[in-house]
């Protein structure tokens, strides 16, 4: 197979990654300074039982070398500990943060990816011209923009129309399909529109400089010679070939998307994992904090894996 | 007796910016009969491969075009690059440096080839792929070959498959530009070898574009020399190289290291002018051997000489001196 | 055998670059983009530095009503605390600037010697360093940076360091790149056959070839370290004893400020930091444009050539 060497590299390297995150989890949380508060066992309005199954559970009065490998084991296992706040295991409730973030943010995301590429090529294609000045200008506006900022100002202006707060509305008994798909698309409208537009700016720019590259190629000017039309051109040598850098920027930016959803997940009070780190932080859940952090550089991980080996697809050149 | 392909007076001016301009092309005018073999020669810079570029209409925004390309009595530059782009490939076809990236590297060769014939409407499908075979066939390289990406030829095989691409649609000129510079020596002589038979063997008309002499006498039967942007000598390529009418030409071949002779290396001394000021006089009179008094202030013409020869040298219209 | 080979296109006779050093004013003069950018940063500091004179009002003193609405003497209104908001965005500028600015200068450090490091050294240290950079890009900064804050406690020096020790990485590769290529440069492999020692060669030819690109670099982080300030500050975890452009929008945020509808205490600090992020930007991507030109020609575009009437020469007759 081509490259299989390649794909296991890849592979072992993101599994490495995720493991010295873990690592880095377990010492911010185990042993910084203070501790004793971040004790997993420290579970408040639980009964002195389930403290001492904790207790047992991760060995916590065990060394802390031990303390790790029993971590380690636990995480295997998917054991996270208990929140402080609710009492539940800490991967039960990241799962359904989980499941609620990931709509939101995936339609987020595919928007700013599609009016991204299509504000790039328009600005590569029209270099020079007012077109392109205008719309670089708008994006990296909207750039600029802290989310959360951003997220208020179109609260503000919406919020006679639509609804500025949660996932769906909770006043609604027994709704038709019909009135809760409405409703939750209602809900899901404000914030990830924020999330695209302010994701939208980084991608233009990515997308134009990717495209003024491949426009400079020879085999550009090889195609028009053969007489193909523009469109023709742009599509199946000038954007193919840009697609390269594109992935592996737009990868990169995967990062930011979890930072734009915590804070957007803030202001819209969506249930969603970014809501939970913040909720976390509120309430000092440590043991929240700490799965919640595990799980968002494990996704980033796995986009950055998914893009790597997207990139090998693309590009026939890899073979190493 | 009209010629296949005509440039006539072709112009070309960059824009730099601020209001200035490069005048790269001024006022070239070739001619090129089906069959015919016309090499465009000179230094890097001199404006031979903006000229090719020019006639295939392939320049940026950043450029302007006065003259006429006339092909088969058609003016093809008059509505600019909608009329051009009617004739690129299935009547004029070009074969690039093989660079590496000359070809779309995440493509492989054969889809290359076959999207310049269904373009063309020439083929397609089953027929399609039937035409690469014996498109790469005739260039030497294995049919399955075709399947492979450009990065995985060399590049020799690479610029085979350029040229075996520029005849899917038969055209009846072929313009190659400076096809074996980026080759090796073994390689080079391989692809003039093909470039000569398959000219011949399918009637081609050849504009070749190089800076390397040896190339052009292997291969054409008339040059034309450019300098600064213009033709200051043109005629049967051994004309040009035994009785030269043109210093340049004469400095030119004297500058080719001759393997056969004792004679020391002759570099032509000095740089060629900068194109973004207009120019008095003769182009070439700061480096000019046999430069006089009219040199730096009268622009010489052109000139028809005897035979099909052309020159543009003072020197010619004072008989004594040209010995 | 012939003449040098070029590559295909015509010979631009380009405009010289003169020496590296000056490259940030020039571009600065000729580039309207690095112009408006570099004089929004300026106006900002220069406010900034003055606030505590041109400030109107005391940014703790409460002079009317929560929330009282903008009118000519206060021009944006009132906050939360019944306090100018005007004098608290020039106040708040400040600190945000600082915190910016220091966490910058943390990363800068950093990324700098790492990325010198790397491109300098090679080899395995190269490899290493890398390595250690490609781990700290995977890790998304921001939740990180709520984890230690969160654990380490809020204070403005906690929250440079925070921010500082996740932006490091743009730079280090940045910077890495080019001191790859300077060192290549035949001018430095002769002080090194000349036995010229290491730092001598950093400082004297390397740093100077690589300033600008630093400065493009640095400009840039700057505006992401002011948003990951606000950030931190709109989750709690900004320096509750100073008032920054962050912590301005939470302060509002958190008193309800949108149901009372006094969008004069959101709107405006948050343009503020748009306004500054925008400048630096600007000013950053003109200055990377610039260290690194793109020469080439587009080989499509909109645009076609344009065609001129026929000039005509009078050929000679014979």
């Amino acid at each position: 197979m081509r490259g299989a060497d390649y794909v296991i590299k890849r592979l072992a390297f993101a599994v490495l990654t995720v493991f010295i995150a873990v690592t880095i989890n377990f010492a911010l949380f185990r042993l910084a300074p203070g501790s004793a508060v971040t004790n997993l066992a420290r579970v408040p309005h639980a009964t002195p039982e389930t403290r001492q199954a904790l207790k047992r559970q991760f060995g916590l009065d065990k060394s802390k070398f031990q303390q790790y490998l029993i971590y380690l084991q636990q995480l295997a296992h998917g054991n996270l500990g208990i929140s402080f706040a609710n009492s539940q295991p800490v991967a039960d409730n990241l799962r359904t943060a989980l499941i609620n973030s990931v709509p939101m943010v995936f339609l987020g995301t595919i928007f700013a990816i599609v009016l991204g590429t299509l504000t790039g090529i328009v600005a590569a294609w029209r270099r020079g011209t007012k077109t392109e000045g205008a719309s670089l200008t708008t994006a990296l506006t909207f750039y600029s923009m802290p989310t959360h900022w951003l997220g208020l100002m179109l609260v503000i202006l919406f919020a006679g129309t639509l609804p500025t707060g949660g996932m769906s509305d909770e006043f609604l008994i027994d709704p038709s399909f019909t009135t809760h798909v409405k409703d939750l698309g209602e809900h899901i409208l404000l914030p990830s529109l924020t999330l695209g537009l302010v994701l939208y700016g980084e991608y233009t720019l990515i997308v134009r400089s990717a495209m003024l590259e491949t426009l400079g190629e020879d085999y550009v000017l090889t195609a028009r010679a053969k007489g193909l039309k523009p469109w023709a051109i742009l599509r199946r040598h000038a954007l193919r070939n840009a697609l390269l850098p594109i992935t592996t920027l737009v990868a990169l930016s995967l990062g930011y998307i979890v930072a734009g959803a915590i804070l957007i997940e803030t202001v819209f009070s969506w249930p969603g994992i970014g809501r939970a780190v913040y909720d976390a932080v509120l309430q000092r859940d440590y043991p929240m904090l700490q799965g919640a952090f595990l799980v968002l550089t494990c996704s980033v991980v796995f986009f950055n894996l998914v893009a790597d080996l997207l990139y090998f697809r693309l590009d026939p050149r890899i073979t190493e | 007796m009209s010629s296949l392909l005509e440039l006539d007076d072709l112009h070309v001016w960059f824009d730099l910016g601020e209001g200035r301009e490069l005048h790269a092309v001024q006022g070239v005018s070739l001619s090129l009969d089906a069959g015919q073999r016309l090499g465009l020669v000179g230094e890097s810079g001199c404006g031979k491969t903006t000229t090719v570029l020019g006639l295939l209409g392939l320049l940026p925004p950043s450029a302007s075009v006065s003259g006429r390309v006339v092909f088969n009595g058609k003016d093809i530059l008059a509505g600019g690059e909608d009329s051009i782009r009617p004739h690129r490939w299935t009547d004029l076809a070009i074969v690039f440096q093989g660079a590496m990236n000359a070809l779309n590297p995440v493509q492989t060769v054969s889809a290359q080839i076959v999207e310049a014939l269904e373009v063309h409407d020439s083929a397609s499908g089953r027929a399609a792929r039937a035409r690469v075979g014996e498109l790469l066939e005739a260039v030497g390289i294995p049919r399955d070959r075709g399947n492979r990406y450009p990065h995985e030829f060399s590049g020799g095989m690479r610029q085979r498959a350029a040229i075996a691409m520029a005849l899917a649609c038969n055209p009846s000129v072929l313009v190659a530009d400076e096809p074996t510079t980026a080759l090796d020596v073994m390689v080079q002589a391989q692809i003039l070898e093909l470039l000569d038979a398959l000219c011949r063997d399918f009637g081609l008309a050849l504009l070749l574009v190089t800076h390397d002499l040896p190339v052009v006498a292997q291969l054409c039967d008339r040059a034309a020399v450019m300098y600064a942007g213009e033709i200051v000598e043109q005629g049967p390529v051994d004309a040009l190289f035994h009785d030269s009418r043109h210093p340049y030409t004469r400095l030119l071949f004297a500058a080719t290291p001759d393997l056969h002779s004792d004679g020391a290396l002759a570099a032509i001394p000095g740089a060629p002018p900068r194109l973004d000021r207009p120019l008095e006089g003769c182009p070439f009179h700061p480096r000019c051997d046999r430069v006089f008094s009219r040199c730096p202030h009268e622009h010489p013409a052109l000139k028809r000489l005897d035979g099909d020869r052309e020159a543009a040298c003072h020197l010619n219209d004072v008989p004594a001196e040209v010995a | 055998m012939s003449v040098a080979v070029r590559q295909p296109g015509p010979v631009i006779e380009a405009e010289p670059i003169r020496s590296r050093r000056g490259i940030v004013w020039e571009t600065i003069k000729r580039r309207p983009s690095a112009a408006l950018g570099a004089g929004i940063l300026l106006v900002v500091v220069v406010c900034a530095v003055l606030a505590p004179w041109i400030a109107p009002y005391d940014p703790h003193e409460q002079v009317g009503p929560v929330f009282g609405r903008p009118s000519w003497s206060h021009p944006l209104g009132l906050d939360d605390g019944g306090i100018d908001m005007l004098s608290l965005l020039m106040w708040g500028c400040r600190i945000s600037l600082v915190v910016g600015f220091a966490a910058t200068f943390v990363s800068m450090v950093i990324g700098g010697t790492i990325g010198l490091a790397a491109g300098y050294f090679g080899g395995r240290t190269d490899n290493v360093l890398m390595r250690i950079t490609d781990y700290f890009l995977v890790i998304p900064d921001v939740p990180l940076m709520i984890v230690v804050a969160a654990i380490w406690g809020p204070s403005l020096f906690h929250i440079v360091i925070v921010i500082g020790i996740l932006l490091w990485t743009s730079t280090a590769r940045v910077i890495r790149a080019q001191v790859k290529s300077v060192r290549e440069r035949v001018y430095v492999k002769r002080a090194r056959a000349l036995g010229a020692g290491h730092t001598r060669i950093v400082v004297r030819h390397v740093l100077p070839q690589v300033a600008p690109l630093l400065i493009a670099n640095t400009v840039l982080t700057i505006a992401v370290a002011i948003f990951d300030e606000t950030a931190l500050a709109f989750l709690g975890l900004g320096d509750p004893s100073r008032i920054s452009l962050g912590k301005v929008i939470e302060n509002a945020f958190q008193r309800a400020a949108i149901s009372t509808g006094a969008w004069w205490a959101i709107v405006p600090p948050g343009a503020l930091v748009a306004v500054i992020i925008l400048g630096c930007s600007l000013l950053g991507g003109a200055l990377e444009d610039a260290l690194n030109p793109r020469l080439r020609v587009a080989h499509l575009s909109a645009k076609s050539f344009r065609l001129r009437p026929l000039v005509g020469r009078s050929p000679d007759a014979v």
